[in-house]
């Protein structure tokens, strides 16, 4: 476990949008402390403490102890909401946790031996599947990160939560599968192309499937995109107004 | 150009976009990515432009996901035609975006290599961006 950190927060006695809204203005953030069967302590942070400090990795999986006024609270941020534009934190919820607390707590994962990996030597990209790995463990034995070894890993190969170490007493809180932790994928422009078909498939065939519409369809459109039909949401590239609708067949009614 | 499969009706109103983005708007896959700090329309042609962009410059190496989907078809009537007469015909596809959308995100790339690359795709696109990135220690 790291060296505790300490924030400095004052209580908070209004509660509402327009109490957080004046907190907010004043340069502070808004925040809760909650748990361990207590009542719940409104406080307000300093804007500038805690935008430093929720970009860091591990963030979430660290305990911290909360000065407020002559009191040390130990507790574990659990979320920091943030402005989907400016990206500066709004408000920030703390976990009051004891010794024994058990929480589920989300780990961040390390790879090592990057230089290691034949995959990654001959071009491939890390693709992380999850950055972190949530896992059930003691408040107080939260290991800093999981450490993933990348050694021997090639093209195509995956690490799998199995091939982990994990520390005693932590258990990830997906059971019943194996799942995935990261692959070494192929780059987005992974193309062999001989001179003759470079000629005659560069930049003059748009209309035609090019050479890189290809590997965009491997990548596609993130599965979280709107309306992206399935993983390779993007349909393979046509030439201009083909990609449109069909052009409509009559005109319709008229309305004068 | 990315585009629907099938829709279920083929024309649809022009729209207004409020607010910010709900959804969308954290880095799901990359190191690095594309926001979007204004709202507007982005057409299937300009993201193939911008994905493009970012891909010729990355040489070879990283990863890009495209995170926006252009699902809303914009009809436009000929030329030198009177009002009226019902609505023109479907001639391209576009996607409402909303400030703090992420639309692109990459990885396996350098910081200064991501930056160019999206400054090049952000040329392309007809909203203000910002560069935003995953792991922010000197932040």
């Amino acid at each position: 476990m790291a060296d505790m950190r300490t924030i400095a927060v004052e209580p908070r006695d209004r509660a509402g949008k327009g109490a957080a809204r004046a907190t907010r203005r004043d340069g502070r953030v808004p925040g809760v402390i909650y748990g361990e069967g207590k009542p719940p302590v409104m406080v307000s942070v300093e804007q500038r403490a805690i935008q430093r400090e929720f970009r860091r990795i591990g963030f979430f999986a660290k305990l911290c102890d909360i000065k407020l006024k002559d009191e040390t609270i130990r507790v574990l941020p659990r979320e920091v909401q943030i402005d989907p534009v400016t990206d500066r934190a709004i408000h920030v919820d703390f976990l009051r946790v004891g010794a024994k607390t058990r929480v589920a707590v989300g780990i961040p994962v390390e790879f090592i031996n990057e230089g290691t990996s034949p995959g990654i030597k001959r071009g491939g990209v890390l693709n992380v599947v999850r950055h972190q790995v949530e896992c059930y463990c003691q408040a107080d034995s939260i290991p800093d990160h999981l450490t993933v070894d990348l050694d021997g890993l090639d093209i195509g190969d995956s690490v799998h939560i199995s091939m982990v170490k994990l520390p005693e007493g932590v258990r990830p809180t997906i059971t019943g599968r194996d799942f995935t932790i990261a692959s070494i994928a192929p780059p987005t422009v992974l193309q062999v192309e001989t001179p003759a078909a470079a000629a005659t498939t560069e930049e003059g065939a748009e209309g035609a499937v090019p050479a890189e519409g290809e590997a965009a369809a491997a990548a596609g459109a993130a599965p979280g995109a709107p309306g992206a039909p399935g993983a390779p949401g993007a349909k393979p590239a046509e030439g201009g107004k083909e990609a449109a609708p069909a052009p409509e067949k009559g005109k319709g009614k008229g309305r004068g | 150009m990315m585009s629907p499969m099938r829709t279920k009706y083929r024309k649809a109103h022009k729209g207004r976009i409020h607010g910010k983005a709900k959804a969308g708007f954290t880095l799901n896959y990359g190191s690095f990515g594309l926001k979007a700090v204004e709202p507007g329309r982005i057409t299937a042609r300009q993201i193939e432009a911008a994905r493009r962009a970012i891909t010729r410059h990355m040489k070879r190496v990283g990863r890009i996901w495209i995170r926006v989907f252009p699902d809303v078809p914009v009809s436009t009537k000929p030329a030198e035609v009177r009002m009226g007469s019902g609505k023109g015909t479907p001639e391209f596809w576009v996607c409402r975006i909303k400030p703090g959308r992420i639309m692109f995100e990459v990885d396996g790339i350098t910081k200064t290599v991501a930056h160019e690359a999206f400054a090049l795709a952000a040329a392309k696109l007809p909203v203000i961006t910002r560069v935003v990135a995953r792991v922010a220690e000197e932040v």
